[in-house]
C-alpha cells in the first residue's frame, strides 16, 4: 500500500483547555496552509477543531515520519507555538486506528458527554468545508460519509444518544412520560433562572402548548413572557392560575415553600384531578416534598433531576459497549472496501479527478436552482453526480486490473489511463495538433 | 374437519408466536420486532376470524349450541379490543396482555370437547347474542384496563419513587395514555355490561320463566355491576383518575376472570360450559 491514513489530534482527555485553545485550528485551510500537496507527504486532509478536539485526519504517503514532521510544522506554524509542546500532547493514530477514531469520535462515543449529538453536527460541517476547500480525496471522502452512517446506525440501533443527561432535559423527558403529547399542555414558570428558562424552552420546543410565567412584579413577568410568548401574571395570583398549569417549574428565591401540599387539594379538585408534575430548581425548595405523596401529583426537585441524570449517564456507558461493535463492523467493511481499492495511484487519482469534476458541476447547476434550495436536494444532487462518476469509471478500472493480474503489468495501459483522462494535468498547447499537421 | 384443525393449530401457532415474539421485542426494546409481532397477531386475527365464520356458516345453529364456539370467541373479542385500541391510540404496548390472553384462551377452547349448552328459541336467539356480545366486548376492554392498570401503576411507582427506569420502562407510553385506556374501557365497558347483564335475565325469564335464580354466576355477576358502577360514576362525574381507577379496574377483570373461569367450570350452574357438567341436568329454575 502507497498511501497510508494518519490522524493526529489532541482532546479533552489528553490536553488542557489551555492547550486546546493555543492548537485550535478555526479557519484553518489545509490547502493555502500548504498542508496538503500534490507531491505529498500529506495528500488529503481534513481538520476538525472544537472546543473540546483538535484532529487532523490525513491521507498521506507512507513514510510516517515525514507526513508526521510536515502537519506539525504546518499546525504549530498556524498557530504561531512551539511544536514540540504541540508533538507531546499529540495521539497519532494510523490507518485501521484511525478509521476506528474517526468512527467513534462520529458516533459520539469519544465525546465528553458520551452520546451528546452535536460532535456530528461538527464533523459535517468540517468535511463540508474541506470538501469546499478541496483538500479531501476519495478515501477521505469516503471514509467521512461512512463515518455518518455508522453515526446513525449506532444512534437508531443503541440507547446511547437516547435518555437525557442534562437537567432542564431530564425534565422534559419526564414530563412527556407522564403526559404524553404535550401540545395539550400549560406550564407555569415561578421565578427565572438559568436553568428554569432553559427547561421552559425545551417544552415550548416539544410542543408545549402554552406558558405562564409568574414573577414577584408584574413587570419582570412581562419581560419574560414576552421572550417565551407567555401569559404573565403576578405572584400573588399563583393559586388562581395554577389549576391551568399541568407542569409548574419553580426557580424562586423564596426562604419558604411557596406551595404546599394543604394548598394542592383545592387545586386539584378544580383540575379534576388530571396529573400535575412539579419541578423544584430553587434552593431552598419552594415546593413541599410532601407534594409528591398526592396521587396523580409529581414532584421531582434539582437532586432527583441530578440522579437521574446520573443513572442516564451510566446507562448511556453501558449502550456505549453496544454501539462500540457496531463501529467495529462498520471499520471492517471500510477495511474491506480500502483493499478492494489497489491503491495504485492511477486508480486513486482517477476517482479523485471524477468526484471533483461532479462537484464542479453540481456546484454550477446549484446556481441556477432557486437560492432557497433544501439541503436534502443539494444531498440528491451531490449524490448523483458522485456515483454517476464512480460507475462511469467502475469499468476502465477493473480493466485496468484485470490487465494488472493477467499480464502481470499494466504500465502500458497505466499511462494509456493517465494520459487518456489527463491525470497529470498536462497543459495541452492549443495549437498541437495543427502543428502536427503542418508536418 | 381435520382442515379446521389445521386452521387452528396454524391460528395458535400465530397467536404463540406473535406473544412470544413481543415479549422479546419489549425486553430488547427493539421497535421492529414489536411490529414483526403486532402482525403476526394480526394475522392470527384474520385467520381467527375466517375460522368462526366458517364454523358458524357451515354448521350454522349447531355451533351456537357449544361452549367451544363461545370461548374461542372470546378470545377473538380480545384481540378485537386490542387491534381498536392499537388503531385509535397507537398503543401496540397491550399486545403483551392481548396476545398471550387470546393465545390462552384460544388453545383452551380447542382442548375441551364440545359441549352442549340449551338450545336458544329463535326469539331468544337476539337476547342470548346481545348477552353474549356485550358481556364479551366488556370483558375484553376490562382485559385492556387490566394490562393498562398494571403498567400505569409499574410506571407511576417508577416515577414517584424516582427509581431507575429500565429500558423496558423507558419505551412504556406514557401515563395519561394508560389512563385513557382505563377511561374508554370504564366508559364504554360498564354500559356494555350493563346491557349484557340485563340480556342474560331478560333471556332468563323467556328461556327458564324467572329472572333471577340465585345461581352463583348470577350472585357474583351483580356483585361486579356494583363495583362496576361505582367505578363509572367515580370516573365520569367524580373526575378520578389515574391510580384508583386502574387498581379497579384491575380488581374487577380478575373478579371477572375468577367467575369465568372458577364458576363456570367448576361450580353448579346453567352458565356451565363443562364438557361434564350440568348441562346434562335440566335446569330447573326455583318457583
Amino acid at each position: 500500500m502507497e498511501h497510508k491514513i494518519y490522524l493526529f489530534g489532541l482532546n479533552h482527555k489528553t490536553a488542557e483547555v489551555e492547550i486546546r485553545e493555543k492548537f485550535a485550528l478555526t479557519g484553518f485551510n489545509p490547502i493555502s496552509q500548504k498542508l496538503v500537496e500534490k507531491e505529498g507527504p500529506v495528500l488529503e486532509a481534513l481538520v476538525l477543531s472544537t472546543c473540546n478536539r483538535v484532529e487532523i485526519l490525513c491521507v498521506g504517503l507512507s513514510e510516517q515520519h515525514l507526513v508526521r514532521e510536515k502537519v506539525m510544522d504546518t499546525w504549530a506554524g498556524f498557530c504561531q507555538a512551539d511544536p514540540d509542546l504541540l508533538s507531546s500532547h499529540i495521539y497519532t493514530s494510523t490507518d485501521r486506528d484511525a478509521v476506528r477514531h474517526l468512527f467513534s469520535v462520529a458516533a459520539s462515543l469519544d465525546s465528553m458527554v458520551l452520546g451528546e449529538p452535536q460532535i456530528l453536527g461538527q464533523l459535517k460541517d468540517a468535511y463540508r468545508k474541506a470538501v469546499e476547500e478541496h483538500s479531501t480525496g476519495v478515501i477521505i471522502n469516503r471514509m467521512l460519509h461512512k463515518s455518518f452512517s455508522s453515526a446513525k446506525r449506532t444512534r437508531t440501533e443503541t440507547a446511547v444518544s437516547s435518555s437525557a443527561v442534562s437537567i432542564s432535559y431530564a425534565a422534559v423527558e419526564l414530563a412527556k412520560k407522564i403526559f404524553g403529547e404535550l401540545s395539550l399542555h400549560r406550564a407555569m414558570l415561578i421565578g427565572a433562572g438559568e436553568m428554569a428558562e432553559l427547561a421552559a424552552l425545551h417544552l415550548l420546543n416539544n410542543g408545549l402548548k402554552e406558558i405562564l410565567v409568574a414573577n414577584r412584579t408584574l413587570e419582570r413577568a412581562r419581560e419574560l413572557a414576552h421572550r417565551f410568548k407567555g401569559q404573565p401574571l403576578c405572584l400573588e395570583d399563583l393559586f388562581k392560575y395554577l389549576p391551568q398549569a399541568d407542569i409548574v417549574i419553580s426557580s424562586t428565591g423564596s426562604s419558604s415553600a411557596i406551595i404546599r401540599a394543604r394548598d394542592l387539594s383545592e387545586v386539584l379538585k378544580k383540575r379534576k384531578h388530571r396529573p400535575m408534575f412539579f419541578i423544584d430548581i430553587a434552593v431552598p425548595r419552594d415546593i413541599d416534598p410532601d407534594v409528591n405523596q398526592l396521587d396523580n401529583v409529581y414532584l421531582y426537585d434539582i437532586d432527583d433531576l441530578q440522579e437521574v441524570v446520573e443513572e442516564n449517564l451510566a446507562g448511556r456507558k453501558e449502550e456505549a459497549r453496544k454501539a462500540e461493535k457496531i463501529v467495529d463492523q462498520e471499520v471492517d467493511k471500510f477495511e474491506k472496501w480500502l483493499s478492494s481499492l489497489d491503491l495504485s495511484p492511477t486508480i486513486v487519482d482517477l476517482l479523485n479527478k471524477g468526484e471533483a469534476i461532479a462537484r464542479k458541476e453540481v456546484k454550477k447547476s446549484l446556481r441556477n436552482l432557486p437560492q432557497e434550495v433544501d439541503p436534502k436536494t443539494i444531498q440528491i444532487l451531490e449524490h448523483l453526480a458522485v456515483s454517476l462518476v464512480g460507475k462511469l469509471y467502475h469499468e476502465p478500472i477493473v480493466f485496468l486490473k484485470r490487465r494488472a493480474q493477467e499480464e502481470g503489468s499494466a504500465e502500458k495501459f497505466i499511462d494509456l489511463a493517465r494520459k487518456i483522462f489527463n491525470l497529470d494535468e498536462e497543459q495541452i498547447p492549443e495549437n498541437a495538433h495543427t502543428e502536427k499537421k503542418r508536418k | 374437519m381435520i382442515s379446521f384443525r389445521i386452521l387452528d393449530l396454524i391460528i395458535a401457532l400465530l397467536y404463540l408466536s406473535g406473544a412470544v415474539s413481543f415479549l422479546a421485542g419489549l425486553i430488547y426494546s427493539r421497535k421492529r420486532v414489536q411490529d414483526v409481532s403486532v402482525c403476526l397477531t394480526l394475522t392470527g386475527f384474520v385467520l381467527h376470524t375466517a375460522d368462526l365464520g366458517l364454523k358458524y356458516a357451515l354448521g350454522l345453529g349447531e355451533v351456537l349450541t357449544q361452549s367451544q364456539f363461545y370461548i374461542s370467541l372470546l378470545a377473538w373479542t380480545f384481540l378485537l379490543i386490542f387491534l381498536l385500541l392499537w388503531w385509535r391510540l397507537k398503543l401496540k404496548f397491550l399486545s403483551l396482555i392481548a396476545a398471550p390472553l387470546a393465545l390462552l384462551i384460544f388453545t383452551w377452547s380447542l382442548a375441551i370437547s364440545p359441549a352442549t349448552l340449551p338450545i336458544p328459541g329463535l326469539l331468544q336467539g337476539l337476547w342470548f347474542g346481545l348477552h353474549i356480545g356485550s358481556l364479551f366486548i366488556s370483558i375484553a376492554l376490562l382485559a385492556m384496563a387490566f394490562g393498562a392498570g398494571l403498567a400505569y401503576l409499574h410506571l407511576d411507582r417508577k416515577i414517584k419513587s424516582k427509581s431507575r427506569m429500565g429500558n423496558v420502562t423507558r419505551d412504556l407510553p406514557s401515563l395519561s395514555t394508560f389512563d385513557r385506556v382505563n377511561h374508554w374501557a370504564v366508559l364504554v365497558g360498564f354500559p356494555l355490561f350493563t346491557i349484557g347483564t340485563l340480556a342474560g335475565f331478560i333471556w332468563a325469564a323467556f328461556t327458564w320463566k324467572t329472572i333471577f335464580s340465585w345461581d352463583p354466576k348470577e350472585i357474583f355477576t351483580v356483585a361486579i355491576w356494583f363495583i362496576f358502577a361505582w367505578l363509572f360514576h367515580k370516573r365520569a362525574t367524580g373526575g378520578w383518575k389515574g391510580k384508583k381507577p386502574a387498581k379497579l379496574a384491575i380488581l374487577i377483570f380478575v373478579l371477572s376472570l375468577a367467575s369465568f373461569v372458577g364458576i363456570n367450570f367448576f361450580t353448579e350452574t346453567h352458565h356451565s360450559l363443562s364438557p361434564d357438567g350440568t348441562q346434562d341436568i335440566p335446569f330447573r329454575p326455583q318457583s
